[in-house]
């Protein structure tokens, strides 16, 4: 995932920029951007075991409940903040988009789609989603603000960030063309580069 | 684990930070494992305020090292791998040059005459340490507490002499209630009718029960009350163990027993002049934090503790984020810690793996 996700984000980070990855994992997408872009970068998380495998990659790391706190990281002047497949996890994700695009120009976010077929059939089935994308039921679930890739287009106009790129994702993990013809309802994942 | 003790003398002495001159010292280190051949496996470990040489293993007087949790064949920082150094700080009272030691122009003990020596003073030490016994370069310097002030220190002041800097349980400066708690220690020694303006030495005395209350105050700021709570509750104290009569509860029992053994080891000057030091310490003292660190080229990890209610984690992210704001490679990581501020001294899981990590990487 890291690495796929890294080849589409390599487009949209000029070399030598900083960069601050919220909800890093285990730091791999960020040791991605270090080692092709030489980035500097900077991650974001919470879970102690993932942070020791930040560290032993050599990633920067910070730990802290995103939740409680983006703004604080302003005064550094990152280029690009990343917050991928975590913002369903927020509290308040339109606070944390709005946070993020004052501490970096532009950020990239991506987000399980629910409105993606599968989710649908689940839905229609009288059952909440539970797919190899969000294979967590509902009572364990960490993705307590789930949306559909309309959904997330609405709040980016309602909230005036520009959508300055995107792309769609397959089950695989891929691009494709395919699901870019009716993403809402083929993408699994979409991935967008957004700016205030 | 072998280890060696040694007594370096620095005859040349040095010009300290307060613009006074130490005409000749010496510091007192403790070596584990060996220098390799590149010089590339140096570690120096800065000990906090009652801390000395003896960092790891049993010493001949089968003591063990202040950080033998961490320190040690295959330890988070393993002496089989590291040639790790410690060494008793200027003004200490472990053997190195302080208050005890004779004054070359008055062939008596310094006393409350030995100069008053910053953390700055003590990182410039070292570093004649370093050159002294053939160090290139620290891979690692690390510390907790007044320990992490060093590393901290290090890394800003010798940009181009350490790879990596451990900042535990520390900050960039002092707060107010620490001076506040520091002042209230130093206020029971003088106040100790033994303690003769500082000159007890000169009496043949010392001020035995100012220094054991400075300690059992020291220690309570040390323990997080959860751990005061689950280790000694309000259970009372043994009849059979009591160190005094006027003990009821196992704490009090506890404090009296540390502050005593503190107060047979300690020197009262040195105690005075540690925790201003420690007080004084202000990192980038005319320019701020930010611009102090705009040098600094180690990678950090500054580690704090849940627990810590001396040097509370937010303190060391004040760092981490001077540090981001100087592009620094440097991580910042909260653990719980059972053990308060003490908890840089008692190895974890997590702590463990954080710290070999972070070396390793």
């Amino acid at each position: 995932m890291a690495i796929k996700l890294s080849k589409i984000i390599n487009n949209w980070v000029p070399d030598d920029s900083k960069v601050i990855d919220f909800g890093c994992g285990d730091g791999s997408l960020l040791k991605e951007l270090m080692d092709t872009k030489k980035v500097l970068g900077y991650g974001v998380e919470i879970n102690d075991t993932k942070i020791q495998k930040c560290i032993a990659k050599g990633v920067p790391v910070i730990k802290q409940d995103i939740d409680l706190g983006i703004n604080e990281f302003e005064s550094s002047n990152f280029d690009l903040s990343i917050m991928a497949r975590s913002i369903q996890c927020l509290k308040n994700p339109a606070n944390a988009l709005k946070g993020m695009l004052k501490l970096s120009k532009r950020c990239v976010v991506t987000l399980p789609n629910l409105g993606y077929w599968r989710c649908r059939l689940n839905i229609l089935s009288g059952e909440m989603p539970v797919t190899p994308e969000l294979p967590s039921s509902w009572y364990e679930t960490e993705n307590i603000h789930l949306c559909t890739i309309k959904d997330f287009e609405k709040l980016c106009i309602d909230e005036n960030i520009k959508i300055k790129d995107k792309v769609f994702l397959n089950k695989k993990g891929d691009q494709s063309k395919f699901v870019s013809i009716k993403p809402n309802l083929l993408a699994v994942e979409g991935v967008y580069l957004l700016e205030k | 684990m072998k280890f060696r003790t040694e007594l370096i003398n620095f005859a040349d002495g040095m010009t300290l930070d307060s613009g006074d001159r130490l005409e000749k010292f010496e510091l007192m280190i403790e070596t584990y494992g060996e220098l390799n051949e590149s010089g590339s496996n140096a570690i120096l470990l800065c000990h906090a305020f009652s801390g000395n040489h003896h960092a790891a293993g049993k010493n001949n007087d089968s003591e063990i090292g202040w950080w033998d949790e961490i320190v040690g064949p295959n330890k988070a920082i393993d002496t089989d791998k590291y040639y790790v150094v410690c060494c008793n700080n200027l003004g200490g009272c472990g053997g190195s040059s302080g208050p005890t030691t004779i004054n070359p122009s008055s062939e008596k003990p310094y006393g409350k005459n030995f100069p008053q020596i910053s953390v700055k003073d003590w990182v410039n030490s070292q570093k004649m340490l370093m050159d002294k016994i053939g160090v290139p370069y620290w891979h690692l310097v690390a510390g907790g507490s007044l320990g992490g002030m060093q590393a901290l220190e290090w890394a800003i002041s010798y940009p181009n002499d350490i790879k990596k800097a451990g900042i535990f349980a520390a900050a960039s400066n002092s707060s107010t209630q620490n001076i506040a708690l520091n002042e209230v220690a130093r206020e029971s020694i003088r106040k100790d009718q033994n303690f003769h303006d500082g000159d007890y030495l000169e009496h043949n005395v010392i001020p035995k029960s100012g220094l054991k209350t400075a300690r059992m105050l020291g220690h309570i700021t040390y323990l997080s009350e959860e751990l005061m709570d689950s280790r000694f509750g309000r259970r009372f104290q043994d009849e059979d163990s009591k160190v005094d009569q006027e003990v009821d509860f196992e704490v009090e029992n506890y404090l009296q027993y540390k502050g005593e053994k503190f107060s047979e080891s300690f020197d009262a000057n040195s105690y005075i002049l540690m925790t201003k030091a420690m007080d004084g310490y202000v990192a980038g003292q005319d320019i701020g934090l930010r611009d102090a660190m705009k040098n600094v080229k180690s990678q950090l990890l500054i580690v704090g503790f849940y627990s810590d209610w001396l040097y509370p984690p937010e303190r060391g992210k004040e760092i981490q984020m001077a540090a981001m704001d100087n592009n620094i490679n440097s991580s910042y990581i909260v653990l719980e810690g059972a053990h308060g501020h003490d908890s840089f001294l008692f190895s974890s899981e997590e702590y463990s793996k954080v710290i070999s990590k972070f070396i390793e990487s």
